[in-house]
């Protein structure tokens, strides 16, 4: 009796589908997505997928409203040749699987002209391969990454990084260790995935060997497991410390080896070692003081440049009420004025295969807050190339070695480590890209 | 030397955290032979609740208490009004062995959504009340501070308290005789359910308290407690899942062996440490190393 | 009952047609849905075996669905499989796992089983960063291939994924209901119910039970491997704890003993996100609140499903239905 039911249920389940599958198959097929997708008369249609609240999304969450606010202040001053930038912004928790789904959603239903500023390596490269980017001509503006797979331009052609790789800084901050504490024991604490393996192998390439290599799971990070990290660094006598890993990691190191008297030279990474959201995680000003980190962008804190003064600007008048400015707003803005200069140089007539043209044959001219210079090319799509060293005094602002801003340029291979002399050029009137 | 000390002074200091969740998750079940999963989400809703107070006066240890009260009618609440009228009507068919579990899975999924749309997804920090600079002894600073202090003698205080409440008053031989035999407890004039109700208020204020513990080291989320419950979990089954002290020498064994791999080996494997402990606890002495007659099996 | 098993075959074929009708119809994003669907649905019927016909609970299925997409995937790069023979690695390979975790899941029961496989979801992708050949973090990507090219150029890459998708749904699914329907099934329902009196007429229980891990497993591991499919690859982050969350959750929903019942509980997970989706944007909310959103109400419903309608919303209405019938 009841197995009769069972099969009957299953052709009522059946029936149920087939219902539905006809009174939706009354819809129209929708073609594929084109070179003009998301262009219109009047408007650019961009997307981006990050993570805008749970725990991941720490200082991450500022970076999409500042693009917004950026793109915003372009569209108050003309836009881009006569067009508007309209951002969508979704929220993908970091997580693989929501980055795939709704990059899909972005491209086929928001019917987005590119992508800009995705964050997160594992998340890129789903989206890459699941979407098959390259294959379809989508572009993917200034992936938030460091990985130095990205700028192959064989296998990600329509990728774009911006940001320098974790290789890169680790060869610059190897060469700096060299330099400046030379024959001192060196340790390094490293999140225990790609984002710090890059890493490792990256001082190991500028020569230094450390002589406690401490590796912690993601997400593992607290007080008790950094009083561990401590504690292995102690027995090694290393008195040059490198804190590879996101900021919530570095707070519980800077804490807990105050909270233990052990004081070493602390050297955070340029993720983890951003003053405003450690100060939010409990790591009091006076505590950074003489820690060094390396940045590309100008410090937020820098007033006298010229890029930081109109960021300042723009954050107040465009940008979500209240937003405090940090390095977070500045790295957004950076890479919306990025975006404006490539959809401005692929000209009137835009379509997806001129903007990937644009950025590659124009890329290095392109105005920039970034003190290192954009490397984009025919042949290569790294970004940004170098870092500069600074040492954050007692207020938590980062003052750069000198005093003034002096970039190391490397690349993410053996090649070595050279003291950069290009400069800046100055801002185009107004901040607006031409 | 010195890295044995620290070692041993981290594990006991953590252990005593896993201690307090596992004795949460033991008052449970002994009470109702349920694993209560939600008590992740009871507690990190407390410590909510304790941070709000944290913040709004400033003082710490008014927040204990509090979130421990509130730990406590959260647990009342959630036997009172899902768990007795689900033992009602699930006690039939398929879903018969595994709806207790599946619905704290759910209470789980509604407080970490709760919680977060109250009080956002970003990090909450609450300041230990007491200092947290590690001890110097003679020339070496140790990695035990007067915030390890508190945890281990408030965990102490709550494990004595309870212990002393089900072996020597007649609420602790209601609450053990209700989870034994319901039937014949209910004969001899107990009121079952409340006293089932009690069980959980108390397991509420456990978590509660192990929530607002651990936070100063760490920090407030919504998803920050998951961790703790199945590292809770693992030292109530090294302890037994019968008996309080077994969950107390669960947790500081559990506590003691992170401190020690994490120290001699590598924090790399602290996901991968609580499950093949407990997986050899299983295998080998099911009723854990304290634990007594009842066996593990349906 | 050859009777019985014609017509489900039938069933499934016309169920088949109709799948490929609604995939010429429809836009990319529900392709894509589509696929997503299928996956779930494989997944949902794992726990549907597992605890619906053999009543052990597993809060680790997501893991085991890792294992799956993982063997997939270094078949793919080792040996140079092609799919379909990557994907019956993915079922061997888990259910090989699932035998072992089976012999130690038959004697553990309800809280004990559901806390161990707990620690395993927790534990099994951290492992994966353990080792640099499983690719870490980033982890490693597997390649989809592309439609053949008799199917035109323009053949979509979404509808390829939905069309290699739902024919894994469609076979695995078939294949266990008849699994369920065999002396197979009966025995698991008989140990479910009185494993005493199982042994009493012969069921070797600890052996069904093993039996049942060991096919769920499997089941499980081709749901995996069509997650890698749809993903482009697999990551240890594509397979979290709330994967093997969502697979319960969407087994109770809809009747955790009913095979069918996978398609509407797959049906209810994806279309929860879209439905909150389109609810985020009518009424402007706020971020926090949309996020949430989708993980509160899937938890009241898994909450008044397990409370209220247990067995199923069809086991509700049989029950009332058989009411009816003895007060008549």
């Amino acid at each position: 009796m009841m197995r009769f039911t069972r099969s009957k249920k299953g052709m009522i389940g059946s029936a149920i589908v087939a219902a539905a599958a006809l009174a939706v198959s009354a819809l129209p097929a929708q073609a594929a997505s084109t070179e003009t997708q998301g262009v219109t008369a009047t408007q650019i249609t961009l997307g981006i997928s990050q993570p805008t609240n749970g725990p991941a999304s720490y200082g991450y969450n500022k970076v999409a409203p500042a693009m917004d606010a950026y793109f915003k202040y372009v569209n108050a001053n003309g836009g881009v040749n006569g067009r508007k930038i309209k951002l969508i912004v979704k929220n993908d928790g970091y997580k693989v699987t929501d980055a795939v789904n709704k990059t899909v959603e972005l491209i086929s239903r928001d019917k987005v002209f590119a992508l800009v500023g995705s964050l997160g390596t594992a998340n890129n490269i789903a989206v890459s391969n699941a979407v098959d980017l390259a294959g379809q001509g989508i572009p993917s503006l200034y992936v938030n990454s460091g990985f130095s797979g990205f700028a192959n331009k064989s296998t990600y052609k329509t990728m774009f990084p911006l940001f320098p790789t974790y290789y890169m800084e680790t060869k610059v901050l190897g060469e700096y260790i060299k330099k400046n504490f030379p024959g001192k024991k060196v340790g390094i604490i490293y999140q225990d995935d790609d984002f710090g393996d890059d890493a490792l192998a990256g001082l190991k390439q500028a020569g230094v060997t450390p002589a406690a290599s401490i590796p912690y799971a993601s997400l593992s990070q607290s007080a008790a497991t950094a009083a561990t990290w401590v504690s292995k660094l102690k027995t090694a006598d290393a008195e040059v410390v490198i804190m590879y890993g996101v900021t919530s990691a570095a707070a519980f190191a800077l804490g807990t080896a105050y909270a233990l008297g052990y004081k070493p030279q602390w050297i955070i990474d340029s993720v983890g070692g951003v003053s405003a959201t450690l100060q939010l995680l409990g790591i009091q000003a006076p505590l950074l003081n003489g820690v060094i980190t390396s940045s590309f962008l100008p410090a937020s804190t820098d007033t006298t440049d010229e890029y930081i003064k109109l960021f300042q600007t723009i954050n107040t008048k465009y940008n979500v009420a209240g937003t405090k400015f940090d390095d977070n707003v500045v790295t957004g803005m950076n890479t919306a004025m990025m975006t404006v200069a490539a959809l401005k140089a692929a000209g009137k007539n835009l379509t997806r295969s001129g903007v990937i043209k644009a950025i590659e044959t124009k890329g290095k001219t392109f105005p920039s807050a970034s003190l290192a210079q954009p490397q984009f090319s025919t042949t290569s799509h790294v970004g940004y190339n170098g870092f500069w060293i600074g040492t954050y005094d007692a207020t938590g602002t980062l003052k750069p070695e000198t005093g003034k801003y002096k970039i190391y340029t490397t690349d993410s291979g053996s090649g070595a480590v050279k003291v950069s002399t290009w400069k800046r050029p100055a801002m185009p009137a107004k901040g607006l890209p031409k | 030397m010195d890295q044995l000390i620290s070692a041993i002074l981290i594990g006991l200091s953590q252990g005593a955290i896993y201690s307090l969740m596992a004795l949460a998750l033991v008052l449970v079940f002994r009470s109702t032979r349920v694993i209560n999963f939600a008590q992740a989400g009871q507690a990190v809703v407390s410590t909510y609740i304790g941070w709000e107070v944290v913040t709004r006066t400033g003082n710490y240890w008014l927040a204990l208490p509090i979130a421990a009260i509130a730990g406590a009618i959260v647990g009342a609440a959630v036997e009172s009004f899902l768990m007795r009228p689900l033992s009602k009507r699930a006690s039939k068919g398929a879903i018969a062995p595994v709806a207790s579990v599946i619905l704290t899975l759910g209470l789980l999924g509604v407080l970490h959504s709760g919680a977060a749309i109250i009080w956002k997804g970003d990090q909450k920090l609450l300041e230990s009340p007491v200092s947290a600079m590690g001890i110097t002894v003679g020339e070496t600073v140790y990695p035990f501070s007067q915030t390890d202090f508190l945890i281990i003698g408030t965990a102490l205080l709550v494990m004595l308290t309870f212990s002393f409440i089900f072996q020597k008053t007649n609420l602790g031989l209601a609450l053990r005789a209700s989870a034994f035999q319901p039937e014949i407890a209910r004969l001899s004039g107990v009121r079952v359910d409340r006293i089932r109700a009690i069980g959980w208020a108390f397991a509420g204020a456990a978590g509660a308290i192990a929530g607002v513990l651990v936070t100063p080291g760490s920090a407030l989320s919504p998803n920050s407690l998951d961790l703790l419950l199945v590292f809770g979990f693992v030292a109530a089954v090294i302890g037994g899942l019968e008996s309080l002290i077994g969950a107390a020498l669960g947790g500081i064994l559990l506590g003691l062996t992170l401190s020690f791999v994490g120290l001699y080996i590598g924090t790399s494997l602290t996901f991968v440490v609580p499950f093949v402990i407990l997986i050899l606890v299983l295998l080998i002495k099911p009723s854990g190393l304290i634990g007594g007659r009842k066996s593990r099996n349906a | 009952m050859h009777n019985h098993r014609a017509k489900r075959l039938i069933g499934f074929i016309l169920l088949g047609f109709i799948l490929f009708l609604i995939g010429n119809r429809v836009d990319d994003l529900r392709l894509y849905q589509g696929a997503s669907v299928a996956m779930y649905v494989i997944g949902i019927a794992s726990i549907v075996l597992l605890t619906g016909f053999s009543g052990q609970i597993s809060l680790g299925n997501g893991a085991i669905m890792a294992l799956g997409g993982f063997s997939a995937t270094l078949a793919q790069s080792t040996w140079g499989l092609p799919l379909p023979l990557t994907f019956v690695v993915a079922v061997l390979g888990a259910a090989l796992f699932g035998s072992i975790l089976g012999v130690a899941a038959a004697r553990l029961s309800g809280p004990y089983l559901a806390g161990a496989t707990l620690a395993l979801a927790v534990a099994l992708p951290s492992l994966a960063n353990q080792f640099t050949f499983l690719g870490g973090e980033q982890g490693l990507p597997f390649d989809s291939g592309s439609a053949p090219t008799f199917l035109g150029e323009d053949f979509s890459r979404f509808k390829w994924f939905y069309w290699i998708s739902a024919l894994a749904a469609l076979l695995m699914t078939w294949l266990i209901s008849n699994v369920l329907q065999s002396r197979f099934g009966r025995s698991w329902r008989a140990v479910r119910s009185n494993s005493t009196a199982a042994e009493l007429v012969g069921i070797h229980a600890a052996r069904s039970k093993v039996l049942a891990f060991t096919l769920a497993s499997g089941v499980a591991g081709l749901a995996g491997a069509v997650l890698a499919l749809n993903l482009g690859g697999v990551s240890p982050s594509a397979y979290p704890l709330s994967l093997s969350f969502a697979l319960i959750t969407g087994a109770v929903l809809a009747g955790i003993s009913t095979l069918s019942g996978s398609v509407i509980g797959a049906l209810l997970l994806v279309g929860m996100s879209e439905l909150v989706g389109s609810l985020t944007s009518r009424f402007s909310l706020e971020d926090v609140l949309a996020e949430n959103l989708k993980e509160l109400l899937v938890s009241v419903l898994l909450i008044l499903a397990v409370v209220f309608t247990p067995n199923g919303p069809g086991d509700r209405i049989r029950e009332r239905k058989a009411l009816h019938k003895k007060t008549k």
